[in-house]
């Protein structure tokens, strides 16, 4: 048989084809953790299921992230018993959730916790439950390892994120003006985790302007600068500093004094802390219950789920805040509650990228002028010396454009869509990426985390909510107006503070 | 005509530049002093040049085909030249011979190319035209290829590749002879399908490059390789001089058989002699089993267990004879257990308990390996010493890397533990450090096992005197969140080296 020169070009043309596909190999994997199909149920307001069974139990906690975990941990920790935690998920711990694969257990959203200052005295205590305070001594095994972050700039890998190669005696003067500017509010006390207890002589006109603007006004404009303060908006808040409340952008440097070489970190990230809790109150949880509706009965409550219907003395609500009105007759918009939609990849890594630089593979690894975040890698809190495959969890806030916008690319776009995005922005840096990774699973959150805007934080509405007296009590992050792990805890403590104090049930 | 005919000038002329400079370059790199290796080069090359010159004379008939055979000739030899040069470095005796014949050589037949080329092309230009123009061209091409070597050769094609390169440009020449005066030329077919036969050759040599210097620069070193393997953790490399063997991991020296019995008695018998019935101990790294063969020396031990990651390493210590003549066959002995493991987590989770504890891991070079001086390693490893346990860790160098032998101490300090640190010379690592550390007070051993070479009573209260030079400085402990020692070893050792 003889080939034709037809038969012969093609397949020379498939030949070349094959050996300019940039992907050797497939790479699987699949959006994990929608919670949107069972949040816009309650968002289209539809139709209740008649309640199968009834109970009557003096408290329920709906949401079980790390403001309603904590509250159980402090009722249990009170001795009072007489609840349950509804959750809306099939697994706990809300933005302190984990997955685990054959090759490491790896976060799918918060994955530190900075070493806490003196004022944060439920972190503390919670840490010397868990052990990682002794004695006022910090665990080292779950202090983040050398080498903690790194930033790719100019072409290379620098050690730290915040730029320190090739800067200009301008970018120099700016840093330097701006860190001068945030150690006076870092004085002043207003500046605080938990930020409840500064707010009282903090600066209520810095809640007025964007900290973009408030940049501009300390005449801060040299594009490697203004990078970094995008960066760190985008990295607590998931927006950009013209989005953002300069009073948040100012708590954000103002409110840790970096004493100690942290954060505290695990493999698995914040949901390490979710299991440790879980191990506590695991038996008052109650996983894939969604909270339907909320309606008050003269003094008390009921709660409606899918399924069931509580009667209760008293709610501790630790769901994200914007579904209230969405749950409750009469509860009135809550205008500046804004929320910042966010991606996280995680990605199965067979062998290290070739070539990646001189510099060590860090925890954190930020490109400059990426719109992402970069990534974290979960086997570098091991404590082996040979590590070949691991998991790399990748951050992006989607921060440029509308949160409303950004929420319907969420959605429209398939799994293809954005893996080819993430392995696209991995190339800058690792230009072999494409032959290490076998899987990337990706989580869509369209409301990840509370966005403190101009005006949030000292926002009347806000105000109410923290502060409320009713046997209703609001304890979500979302209620600080700035979404970490302490303003969780301290908010789900505090409310179970409340809720004991409001049902006079304190010991049961 | 007469354009193309000066590019070939041009060309051939940055060629025989170029296999000079990529001699000359060779040399200092393999051999070391740069200055005598270009100076020499440089003038046996242009002497050369002057035979080639001398010799045109005697041919008469078919100057364009002998010209085109210099050009394949010169494209053959100076393409490979620095491929066979790297090999026989690597694997002969005669580098320096067959370095100065290749430049021999290559010098003759470029000697010969200019004038056998003024004398072709004499017919075509008045001779003042053709001696200006021939020679301005090969000017211009000796200038490109001066700058074209530094800049762009070395740096992006290395070596090998450059002279490849430069080799398929003589053959090019060559077949574009064959057309360009072919008017002048029989057997063209002939020259075309020789021409066509180099090119190929070279085009192979240029894509293989890559493994002729893998093949030949992981030999680079002193001595002659008699073992080399990449395992899934390192690159071991064992060398034999004479009576030498010696042991290099990724490149960084381990031991030298001439004195490795300096190193090997320190780190082993001031610590075990001081304990006053060892019966189990526990060695991390020393997958050479020369820490062993030093443990054994004491009989009461009943057993040594030694945790070492790497498999390949310690069944080849089991294994080949040298070896195991070195190592006094250390593994096969029955209180000896391998575990191969990775050192952290091994000791995290194991619970025995030991009488001593060697710690001999290579030096802090990166983080992954630094991990292994914290804090929490040695606190780890406390927790497995017995009431009368000691422990002992190699510190790298207190001369050449004082802050990070200092740092190694104070981190054991940090972690609970008393030290006492002691420093020896091994003249194949220059003066090197240990420390003992412990729960309860170390008294130095009154006897030590009969037959070291090293090791005496009477010196030992010498080896803990540090001299002003290596005396302690201020250190941070080492931690996992802060590895100071490996940027400190980093700092240490750029200091003393180019």
């Amino acid at each position: 048989m003889s080939t034709t020169r037809r038969q012969f070009v093609a397949g020379g043309c498939a030949a070349l084809a094959g050996m300019t596909a940039k992907g050797d190999r497939k790479i699987t994997g699949a959006f994990v953790n929608d919670a949107f199909v069972r949040g816009h149920q309650i968002r289209d307001r539809a139709p209740v299921p008649a309640a199968q069974r009834e109970e009557r139990i003096p408290l329920v906690i709906v949401g079980g992230g790390i403001a309603g975990l904590s509250a159980a941990w402090r009722l249990q920790k009170r001795g009072f018993s007489d609840f349950v935690l509804l959750e809306m998920n099939d697994q706990a711990g809300g933005n302190a959730r984990s997955g685990e694969n054959e090759v490491s257990a790896y976060p799918w959203a918060a994955h530190y916790v900075p070493v806490p200052g003196p004022k944060a005295a439920y972190v503390r205590e919670l840490f010397e439950e868990l052990g990682v305070l002794h004695d006022g001594v910090w665990n080292e095994r779950f202090l983040c390892f050398s080498p903690q972050e790194r930033l790719f700039l100019y072409g290379k890998w620098q050690e730290g994120i915040e730029p320190a190669v090739g800067l200009t005696r301008q970018d120099r003067e700016q840093f330097q003006r701006l860190e001068d500017s945030f150690a006076k509010f870092r004085a002043s006390g207003g500046f605080s985790i938990p930020m409840e207890l500064g707010l009282s002589h903090s600066p209520r006109d810095l809640d007025r302007l964007s900290f973009a603007d408030w940049l501009g006004q300390q005449g801060v404009d040299s594009p490697l600068v203004v990078w970094y303060m995008n960066y760190c908006c985008r990295d607590d808040y998931g927006a950009m500093a013209a989005d953002t409340s300069a009073w948040a952008g100012v708590h954000y440097f103002a409110s840790r004094t970096p004493e100690e070489k942290g954060p505290l970190t695990w493999p698995e990230g914040n949901g390490w802390i979710t299991r440790q809790l879980l191990q506590r109150v695991g038996s008052f949880v109650r996983t894939g219950q969604m909270v339907r509706r909320i309606e008050r009965r003269g003094n008390r409550y009921v709660v409606l789920t899918d399924g069931a219907r509580y009667a209760v003395d008293a709610v501790i609500y630790a769901a994200p805040t914007f579904l209230a009105p969405y749950l409750m007759d009469d509860f009135g918009p809550l205008p500046k509650f804004e929320y910042s939609p966010w991606l996280t990849a995680n990605l199965t890594i067979d062998r290290p990228p070739r070539g990646a630089g001189t510099l060590e593979r860090a925890w954190d690894n930020v490109v400059v002028h990426s719109p992402t975040l970069g990534y974290v890698d979960a086997s570098h809190q091991t404590l082996r010396s040979q590590v070949d495959r691991t998991v790399w969890t990748f951050y992006w806030a989607l921060a440029e454009g509308t949160p409303a916008a950004n929420r319907a690319l969420l959605l429209q776009k398939d799994w293809g869509y954005w893996s080819e995005a993430i392995l696209h922005d991995l190339e800058r840096v690792h230009n072999d990426i494409r032959s290490c990774v076998s899987r990337i699973d990706i989580m869509r959150m369209g409301h990840a985390m509370a966005r403190p805007v101009v005006g949030s934080i000292f926002d009347p509405r806000r105000r109410e909510l923290a502060t409320g007296q009713g046997r209703l009590v609001f304890a979500n992050s979302d209620v600080s107006g700035i979404s970490i792990f302490e303003e969780a805890q301290f908010r789900g403590v505090e409310a179970a503070e409340k809720a004991l104090d409001r049902l006079g049930a304190a010991g049961g | 005509m007469a354009l193309v005919l000066f590019i070939s000038v041009f060309l051939i002329s940055a060629c025989g530049l170029i296999y000079e400079l990529v001699a000359g370059t060779l040399a200092s790199y393999l051999v070391g002093d740069s200055v005598f290796q270009f100076s020499t080069i440089i003038g046996c090359y242009l002497f050369s040049m002057g035979i080639g010159s001398a010799l045109s004379r005697y041919i008469h008939r078919g100057l364009v085909h002998r010209f085109i055979w210099i050009e394949l000739m010169i494209g053959l030899i100076g393409g490979f030249s620095s491929a066979l040069l790297f090999l026989a470095f690597a694997y002969t005796q005669a580098f320096a011979f067959l370095m100065y014949f290749i430049v021999t050589v290559i010098g003759v037949l470029v000697g010969l190319e200019i004038p056998l080329l003024m004398r072709i092309v004499r017919g075509h230009f008045d001779f003042r035209d053709a001696v200006a123009h021939v020679l301005t061209f090969d000017y211009i091409g000796a200038l490109a290829a001066s700058l074209l070597f530094p800049i762009i050769l070395v740096p992006r094609l290395g070596l090998v590749r450059s002279a490849m390169l430069f080799g398929i440009v003589n053959a090019g020449v060559a077949l574009w002879s064959t057309y360009l005066f072919a008017t002048q030329l029989g057997a063209r077919r002939l020259l075309r399908g020789m021409s066509a036969i180099v090119l190929a050759i070279l085009l192979v040599g240029l894509l293989e490059a890559k493994r002729i210097t893998a093949a030949a620069e992981d030999n680079i070193y002193a001595d002659e390789i008699i073992f080399a393997r990449d395992t899934r953790y390192q690159h071991i490399v064992l060398t034999r001089f004479k009576d030498d063997l010696r042991l290099f991991l990724n490149s960084h020296l381990q031991f030298s058989s001439r004195d490795e019995y300096r190193y090997h008695e320190s780190l082993v018998h001031p610590g075990l002699a001081a304990i006053p019935a060892p019966r189990r101990v526990l060695v991390l790294g020393g997958g050479d089993g020369l820490a062993v063969r030093e443990i054994l020396k004491y009989p009461e031990i009943e057993s040594v267990t030694l945790v070492d990651l790497d498999p390949e390493m310690t069944r080849l210590f089991s294994a080949n004879s040298m070896l195991t003549a070195l190592n006094q066959r250390s593994f096969h002995s029955p209180k000896v257990h391998v575990v191969n493991a990775d050192a952290f987590p091994w000791i995290d989770s194991d619970a025995g308990s030991f009488d001593f504890i060697v710690v001999d891991f290579p030096d802090p070079t990166n983080y992954a390996l630094g991990k292994l001086y914290t804090t929490a390693f040695y606190r780890a490893a406390m927790r497995h010493l017995s009431a009368q346990g000691l422990l002992v860790v190699q510190g790298t160098s207190p001369m050449f890397a004082r802050d990070s032998f200092w740092c190694i101490e104070t981190t054991l300090r940090q972690a609970g533990l008393k030290t006492y640190p002691y420093h020896v010379y091994v003249p194949s690592f220059g003066e090197w450090g240990f420390i003992i550390a412990s729960m309860r007070d170390y008294n130095l051993p009154n006897s030590l096992p009969a037959g070291l070479r090293f090791l005496s009573v009477a010196t030992l209260p010498a080896l803990f005197q540090f001299p002003p030079d290596m005396a302690r400085i201020p250190m941070p402990a080492n931690t996992l969140n802060d590895q100071v020692l490996v940027r400190a070893y980093d700092r240490d050792w750029k200091d003393i080296s180019h």
